[in-house]
Order: C-alpha cells, then structure tokens, then sequence
C-alpha cells in the first residue's frame, strides 16, 4: 500500500480544518466550523447529525461538488481543494462514485446505458465480467433495458448503486440513498451498500438521518453545528439512537 | 391573480426575451412594410401633385392602346388625342394655358459615358413649356432647338454633368449630340426617374409625328372653376374623340392608380411578414408551454388556495400579453428605423423618397395589435394546460406531466396530408383550368398536415437522423438523441418553424432552377438568330434596328416589337387593349423557330394573325376566327391564322409587321428584341464586332449570342431568387431563435439532470457537445422535412406550369446540399449560447434544487 502518497493508506479521505461559510458580514452562515475527520478505506461511513448539520455540506465538499472556504480535502491521495473544475472534472470521473437521494437517472437512457454513463463519458472500456457481476449484485439482470420511468424507486436507487460501483471508484459517495425509499428497498439497498465494502473492498461515504441506515455502517461520525461531536463504530439502531440523544 | 402573473415574468424575464425578440421581428417587419407603403405612396403623391398641377386635363375618351412606357402616364392607357385640340381648347374663354403633353421614353448619357439610371426608376423626355407653372428654371437657360437639353436637378446631380457640358441623349428612337443648358427644378423628390427637357417643339416632333398626344393640360384663368370649364370644354374636344376632366378628378385617379401597384407590394411583403409572425407564434407557443410545465407545482398550489381554472388561465394570458405588448412596441419602432435606414441606402443609390416617413396611428395600431393576437393566440393551448392543473399536484413530490397521446394528432395531419397530396397530383392530372389553385390548397394542406404530423414522425426521424452521431461520438450522441426525443412535440414545434421557411426555401430553388432550365432550353429551341439585340433601358432604339439592318453581315434583323390594340368583336365597347407583338412574318424559320399547334404561321404573310393556344382557348378562338381589332389610328378585321404555344413570344397575339405599324402609332411602339441573322459565309466574329460598333452609340442596347441571351434571362431569376430568400431569411432567423429559445428554456428545465451527469464525470465541453448536437438533430429535422416537402411540391409545377413557359424540372441538388450544410451550422450558430449556460450551471445543483 505504498504506492500512495497518504500518509496513512488505511484512510481514504481526509479532511483538515475545513470551513465552509456562505454569505458574508452579518448574513454570513457557518456551515462547517473546522472540521477534521477521517474516512477509512474498505469501510461504510455514515456521517449523520440534524437538520443544518452541515453533513450534506460536509460530504459536498470531500467529493469536490462545493469548494471550501477554507481547510484541506484530500482524497485517495490528491489534494482537491485547490483543483481546477477540469481537474475535479476527471477526478469525479474516474475515482469517485455517486448516489444521490433523488433524481440520479438520465431519464432518456435505459437501465444498462445509465449503468455505463461514467465509463462511456470516460471513453474507457466497459469489463464485462464487472458489470454482469454488479448487475447480478444489485439483482437487475431482467431490468437492464427498460427506461428509469419504468422502473420503481428502491429499483432506481439499485440502478445508480451499480453505476456508482461499475467504474470501480476509489470512493462512494451516497446523499440520503434511502431518503425516497420505502423501508423494504430501503434495506435492500442499504444491504447492497454494505455488500460492496465487505465483498468488494469498495469504501463508501453515507451522508444519512435514519438511524437504521446508519446502523449498516461501520463507524457513525455525528456532525452538529458544523462540527464534528462524536462517533460510534460497529452501531446498531439502537445505539445510535442513543448517541442521538446525548448530543441532543 | 395579476399580480402573480406579472411577478412571474418579472422572475423569469430571461425566458421570454426570446419570445419578446421573436414578435419583435415579425412586428418589425409588418410595421415596416406598412411605413415603407406610406413613405412611397406619400413619394409618388408629392410627384404627383407637383407634376399634375393642371387646373384641366384634355385626354382620350376611350380606353385604348399605349404600351409604350411613357414616363408622364396619366393614370390608364386611353386613345390618343389630336395636337390641333390644344389650339381649339387655347382658344375657348377662361382657358389662360392648353399645353400639350409631348412626353416618352428616353436614355440620357451620363458623364461617365453609361446610361443614366437607377433601378427599375423611369427614364424620360418632356417639353419644357417656360410658361409651365408646375417647373422652374433654376440654372442656365431653357433649351432651344434639337442640340439642346434641360435636366431636372436630381437628374443632372446623377448624371455627374454640369451645365454647358456636350453629351448624347436617345429621344424616340434616335441618338442625338446635344448640350446641357439648362437645370430644372420639379418640386418633388424624383424617386430615381431621369428626367430630360426638351424645347416644345423638338419634342413634337420627337413624340408626336403624326399629330397625336396622349394629354392636354390646361390652366384657367384667375376666377374660373375647373368644373365649370370642364362643362364648356367638352362638347368641342367630344368631337375630336377626347374628354376634358378636372385636374382634381385625374390626380385622384392616378394616386389610386398608384396606391393599388403599391399595395400588391406591400401584400406580397405582408406574406412574409405574415410567415415570420407564425413561425413567431411557434416560438412564443413553445416557450409558454415550457414554462407552464416547469409551475405546473405553481399553478397547483394557486389552485389549492382557491384559485379557478379561468384565473390561471387569466393569468397566463396576461403574460402572453406583456410579451406580445412589449415585442410590438419594440418592433414598430425597429420597423421605422428599418424604413429610415432603406431610404437612406435607397438615397445613396440615386433614389431619392419623400423625406417624411408618417409614423401614423393606424400602422402603430395595427402592428401592435398584430403582435399582441399573435402572442396570445400561441400562449391560448399552453395556458388552458395550466388552468386544468388539479390542485392535488401540488401535495405531490414528483410532477408528472403526462404526455398526451398522440393518435389524434397522427388522424388529423395524415388526412390533411393525404388530402394535400391527391389535389397535388389532381392538379398534375388536370393542369388546366384549375391547376395553380388546386396546388395552391394541396401545397398548403401538405404544408399544415406536415406541421400537424411532426411530433408523430420526430421520434423515428430524429432516431434516423442521431445514428451517426450516436455511433460516432459516444455517449454524447446517444444523451443528445434522447434529449431531443423524449418531448417530441417539442423538438417537433421548434423545428417546425423552421420547416415552414425551409419549404419555402427548398421550393423556391426548385422553381428558380427550372425556371432558368426552362428559359434556356426555350431560348435553344426558338431562336435561330445568331445574335440578339436587347435594351437594358425600356426597349431597343428604331435607329439602332435600322442602324443594324444596314450591315452587310447581316442577312435579316427581326425585331420583335411590343404595342397594344384593343380586340373585340364588333360592338363590343371599352374592352381593355391588348399587348401584341409586331413580327415580320419571314422571321419565322429564319430567325425564330415557333412551333405551331394548329394552323401555319406562313398565314401571316396574307395579313392573319398567330393567336397563344393559351389565349385562344381562353377566348373561344379557333382558326379563322374574325377579330376585330382597333386602336387610336385605325381599326382592321383579321382571322387567325395559326395557333402557336410559345413562351418565346411574350405576348398573346402576334401581327404581322405591315398590320402592326398600320394600327400602332410610331411613339408608341417599343422594340423588345432585334434578332440577327448572318448573311451566308459572314464571319460571326466580324458580324459582332460590327453589331457592336452600329449600337455603340445607342448606349444601352447590348449584343448577345444566343447562349449569353439565355444566361442574361436566367440572371434576372437569380435577382428574384435573391429578393425571395432575403425574405424567407427573416423567417429562418426567427426559427434560428426558437431552436436557441428552445435549447434555452430545456437546459434550465434539465438543470438537476445536467447536474448529475456533470457529477458523474461530463466535462464542460461534452456537455456543450450534448446541447450542440441536439440543435444540430432539430435543425437538420426541419431542414430535411422541410426543404423535402418544398422540393416535392415544386417538382410538380413544371408539369402544371407547363404551358406558361416552366417546361423543364431542374432540381438543384448542389444548392439543396449547401441548404442543409447552412442548416446545421445555424444549428451549432443556435447552440452556442445555451451550450455556454449549460456548462456554466454549477455541479451543486444536483443535489440542492428544490
């Protein structure tokens, strides 16, 4: 694990005294208040807190979608906080993944076509044995050719999982994966999530406010009022109930 | 409600300028057509009453023959009057003056050693009466005897002659060496007519040699109504077959005259504006339609608060207002500028107009009425969608806009389609009577079924269209292809304003090219000259016929000379004259090759007549039929002798040469064409050579062979071509905006879709890419449907048209080509701006909208 120049290969991203404010003067609101944190390679993250946490902001800003105000990002290696749009451009599509809580198909394409979007907007060759592997994973095998308004919503999220794994990214990052979902797809997506970490090695990033989703994570980082406040490893929704309610 | 509605545009200002732009330009055009119509009757008004300043007028009381163009007309062609009436009237009480109107074509040689002209503009001669109170010398002298001239101020300032300088004028027919002497103030701007003066009685004798004139112009005396002359003047000019009116009555006559000419160009230009004002609506319908669909949640939530249907509705509409309101305002005042500017480069040309440009409350009324029914008429359907918005959407996550079926649509344009077609191909079956309106309607049933179909045939055309951009430039042709299928209707209206300029486009280059196809193979088979004598000024000079008849290389000089008559059977009174041609009848076989369809033209010899098959059959005419033709110097009774159909003779009955003289008086014929022949063993280079040097001084007259005559007739199509595609141009411009408009309004309304797939690794340039090929595929759609449909259309008219000269169908498929070429560079031209906002919406908004 040497050919990396992290410091510590274990942690997949990073990030240090970040601070993220929109506004400025008197207006200006403080999104994130220096937050240092570490994401470990090969495991589930969740990242929960309430409402105006700053957990979306937070994850927006690792995956180079938002800029910060200040602080460092650093991703399987790179320094991206001070990277140009083209250069976040190829980094998002070559070392990261995506899961957003809503709207994560092109509509226009079919299930396969959305599966191979990142590799086909990378020029890069699909591996058929990946994909056919992936596809069987997330259960879509019969699906693969009907339009996103075909398919329903836990359906949808299993699409946008398997395009988030099928270009083998350093990282995942999922928005609220399960925020639409009823609580059956929701686990089957969750499930899923979990699977690729421990069958695949795959690390992934969930920003989340169910203590259910949380509970198929590794470790928990709870965020309150832009901060960092505490974290639980190996939670069950019980326990991270708990935590919840102590930081309160 | 309007509150909202206001509030609404003023939110979304950026989505309607287009829109706003799109009535802008059709109002412009509309409201510059209507100035354009005021500034030039107001033109010809001034000249009008600044050359009709007669108290009376004594002219022919019957309607008959003068085709040849004379500058001065007086309203309809009418007999011509005896000189010796000018005495009798001078005579009678209270007359103070009776000036006979010595007026007629003539070519006045210009410093620079060219003719002296401008446009289409009239290029005369007329006597210079010194106690003439509409005219006033305001340099040098009035010109006495033949070697001199008088030139009014606007003339002599284009000539770029001074006073006292030597040139050459052609007055009837003959080339003279004559001085400037005199400058000629007229009262009015000339619009571009070369006037010359000439001393009375130099212009007898050129314009009334056989002592006939078409007008006298009579001033009272102080204290003497014109009515009240009228009356006494018309039993003594009665007799000499004239009439006397009042200065009042003619001006009126002539200025209607005047209005009507203009206002067949002002409705040939108000069809295009017309065009360019519904391939607006396309814009303005489409842009509501967007917009609608993006507040569908809007429109549910004021209808949850209690709104009805008919205030949303309501409210839509009065936005539809704004837009049409505000781009009509904005487009009359474009519509003067457009004017003032025509005449300032019309000015520069030599061409000067009236000064005033009435800006007058019927043309501000009517543009801005014009484009607010337009605009709201586009927005009716979009905003009847929104009223009919249940309220239960707005609890709603996701708004589903259901896409209404497309069945009914397929139903009504392929019927009017098919309908379209059968009086198309009716009309190829049965060209006469009625053939030109029958295609007509089926060309705009076709038009309108093709319109109504686009969105049922978009998805499978587009599909045919995107494959090679799907194959080749990956996955950007695919997302492309998806964006521009998954709204057919959309895709379908934004080209469909295009389609409807590119019809026309794809029409008109069929018809020009086999217009210019048919000129030349007409030309091929009917001339047997081996030159042609033509006029780039009104018609050949008689001197430079005779002139060219003189040549020892030349073995016969036909001129194809232009007058009217009046035919009629006996009895018939105030029939319109008729336009005839003069030829010798040895001309046929010699120099012309006509073909007849009945009788033989060796008739015309024994003094018959050649009548058009078109004409005969019109007119019940067969051979031996006796028509009775008359005019101001005699009558005669011919037969006809033989039936031709040939688009080669410009005119619907041919006399022989002897006949034609007899019954057309000299001043009023006018020299078409000269066809030459060469004597046997003459050397052509030698016969042109010669040819050239007899017309030299004639100025305008050229000397062609049959090949470059051909291409000069082919030319002048090529300068209507121009005139109709700068035309059509403003309706592709139009349809340009609407697919920037469209692309536009689409990238906003895709913003989160864009957002993720620039998440999930697009670079800026793929997605500009996206949105390039996009407006390429919708551009292309119209373009190729459109131009096909024209192309179709058009390649029937040579079968229809067949027997009024379009007897060939050429296809130009170069130029087609390059029209598609065009056609997808306005389509990258289109994107460019909706390309640059797309890849400027930030990644963020993936995840952050709503």
């Amino acid at each position: 694990m040497t050919k990396h120049a992290a410091p510590e290969p274990s942690v997949i991203a990073r990030a240090r005294g970040l601070v993220k404010t929109y506004g400025a003067g008197e207006t200006a609101v403080r999104a994130l208040a220096g937050i240092d944190v570490d994401f470990a390679r090969g495991e589930l993250t969740a990242i929960m807190g309430p409402s105006g946490s700053g957990k979306s902001t937070l994850m927006h800003c690792l995956a180079g979608l938002d800029s910060a105000t200040s602080g460092s990002v650093v991703v399987d290696g790179a320094e991206i906080s001070r990277m140009k749009e083209r250069q976040l451009t190829k980094l998002r599509r070559t070392r990261l993944g995506f899961v957003f809580q809503a709207y994560n198909l092109v509509p226009t394409l079919t299930a396969a076509e959305n599966i191979t979007l990142p590799l086909d907007i990378a020029r890069r060759p699909v591996d058929r044995a990946h994909f056919d592997a992936v596809v069987a994973a997330v259960g879509l095998a019969d699906r693969l050719h009907h339009r996103p308004s075909e398919l329903s919503g836990g359906q949808q999220q299993r699409v946008a999982c398997a395009r988030a794994l099928v270009s083998r990214p350093a990282i995942i990052f999922a928005d609220e994966p399960t925020g639409n979902l009823d609580s059956r797809s929701a686990r089957e997506v969750l499930t899923f999530l979990r699977r690729s970490v421990d069958d695949l090695g795959q690390s992934v990033v969930m920003v989340t406010h169910d203590a259910n989703a949380a509970a198929f994570a590794h470790r928990v980082v709870f965020l309150a009022d832009g901060r960092v406040v505490g974290e639980l490893a190996d939670p069950a929704p019980g326990t991270v109930l708990d935590s919840l309610r102590e930081l309160g | 409600m309007r509150r909202v509605a206001l509030r609404g545009i003023r939110a979304h200002l950026v989505r309607f300028v287009l829109s706003v732009l799109a009535v802008t330009l059709g109002v412009a055009f509309v409201a510059g057509t209507f100035s354009l119509r005021a500034m030039l009757s107001s033109t010809f008004s001034e000249i009008v009453d600044s050359s009709l300043t007669g108290d009376v007028y004594v002219r022919g009381s019957q309607p008959a023959g003068s085709a040849a163009p004379t500058g001065g007309g007086l309203g309809d062609a009418r007999n011509a009057i005896p000189l010796t009436l000018a005495d009798d009237v001078a005579a009678a009480d209270g007359v103070a003056l009776a000036l006979p109107g010595f007026t007629g074509p003539a070519v006045l040689v210009g410093a620079d050693g060219t003719a002296v002209s401008s446009g289409q503009a009239p290029s005369f001669a007329q006597a210079l009466y010194l106690d003439d109170p509409s005219l006033r010398l305001t340099g040098g002298r009035p010109p006495a005897g033949p070697g001199e001239i008088a030139l009014a101020t606007e003339t002599l300032a284009q000539s770029g002659l001074a006073l006292e300088d030597r040139t050459t004028v052609v007055v009837a027919g003959s080339v003279r060496a004559v001085v400037v002497v005199g400058e000629v103030d007229f009262g009015a701007p000339l619009a571009g007519a070369t006037i010359v003066f000439l001393d009375a009685g130099t212009a007898r004798d050129a314009y009334a040699p056989d002592g006939l004139v078409q007008s006298i112009t009579v001033y009272t005396d102080p204290g003497v109504s014109a009515r009240a002359l009228v009356d006494q003047l018309q039993p003594v000019v009665a007799a000499a077959t004239g009439e006397a009116v009042t200065g009042d009555l003619l001006r009126t006559d002539v200025r209607a005259a005047i209005d009507d000419a203009l206002g067949f160009v002002a409705t040939f230009l108000l069809v295009f504006a017309g065009i360019s004002l519904f391939v607006g609506a396309f814009i303005i319908a489409n842009t509501f339609a967007m917009s609608v669909r993006q507040r569908m949640r809007e429109f549910a939530l004021l209808r949850a608060l209690g709104a009805s249907p008919a205030q949303v509705f309501a409210s839509i509409l009065i936005q539809a207002t704004v837009v049409g309101v505000l781009g009509s305002a904005i487009g009359v005042v474009a519509g003067f500028g457009l004017v003032t500017g025509l005449r300032e480069v019309l000015d520069r040309f030599g061409m000067t107009l009236s000064g005033r440009i009435p800006l007058d409350a019927r043309t501000v009324a009517v543009s801005l009425v014009v484009g607010t029914v337009v605009s709201i008429a586009a927005a009716a359907l979009p905003a009847r969608r929104a009223a009919l918005t249940p309220p239960v959407e707005a609890m709603r996550d996701d708004v589903v806009v259901t896409e209404r079926t497309l069945r009914w649509r397929a139903l009504a344009g392929t019927l009017l389609t098919a309908a379209g077609v059968a009086a198309v191909l009716l009309a190829m079956a049965r060209p006469v009577p009625d053939g030109g309106r029958l295609l007509g309607a089926g060309a705009s049933a076709v038009l309108v079924g093709v319109l109504v179909l686009a969105p049922v045939i978009a998805r499978a055309s587009l599909g045919v269209l995107a494959a090679a951009f799907v194959v080749t430039i990956r996955p950007l042709g695919r997302l492309a292809r998806g964006n521009v299928t998954r709204n057919p209707r959309r895709t379908a209206n934004t080209a469909g304003a295009l389609m409807i300029g590119m019809a026309l486009v794809g029409a008109s280059s069929v018809l020009a090219a086999s217009a210019q196809g048919s000129t030349r193979s007409i030309v091929a088979e009917a001339s047997s000259a081996d030159f042609v004598l033509r006029s780039a000024l009104s018609d050949v000079p008689a001197d430079a016929v005779a002139a060219v008849t003189r040549l020892g290389e030349v073995a016969a000089a036909d001129a194809v000379t232009l007058g009217s008559v009046v035919i009629g059977s006996t009895g018939d009174d105030a029939q319109p004259p008729t336009t005839v041609v003069g030829l010798d009848p040895e001309a046929f076989g010699r120099t012309m090759t006509i073909e007849t369809t009945q009788g033989s033209l060796a008739r015309l010899a024994e003094g018959d007549v050649a009548v058009q098959q078109a004409t005969a059959r019109d007119e019940g005419w067969t051979i031996g039929t006796e028509l009775a033709l008359t005019s101001s110097t005699g009558s005669a009774t011919v037969r006809v002798g033989a039936i031709i159909d040939s688009p080669a003779i410009p005119a619907p009955v041919v006399l022989p040469a002897e006949l034609f003289d007899r019954l057309v008086p000299a001043a009023q014929r006018a020299v078409n064409l000269v066809f030459v022949k060469a004597a046997p063993g003459a050397d052509l280079g030698e016969l042109r050579a010669g040819l050239t040097r007899a017309v030299a001084p004639f100025v305008v007259v050229s000397v062609l062979d049959t090949e470059e005559f051909a291409s000069e007739l082919a030319g002048q199509v090529d300068q209507v071509l121009g005139i109709l595609y700068a035309l059509l141009a403003l309706s592709v411009v139009i349809a340009v905006l609407g697919i920037v408009n469209t692309l536009a309004l689409s990238v906003i309304e895709r913003t989160r879709e864009i957002a993720l797939l620039r998440a999930v690794g697009l670079g800026r340039l793929q997605l500009a890419g996206t949105v390039m090929i996009e407006s390429v595929l919708t551009a292309l759609f119209g373009a190729v449907v459109g131009v096909g449909m024209g192309v179709a259309l058009a390649a029937t008219m040579p079968t229809i048209f067949a027997d009024v000269g379009l007897t060939t169908l050429v296809v130009p498929w170069g130029t087609l080509g390059w029209i598609l070429v065009l056609a997808a560079v306005a389509g990258v031209l289109a994107a460019v701006w909706p390309a640059i906002r797309a890849a400027r919406l930030p990644v963020l908004d993936a995840v952050t909208v709503d």
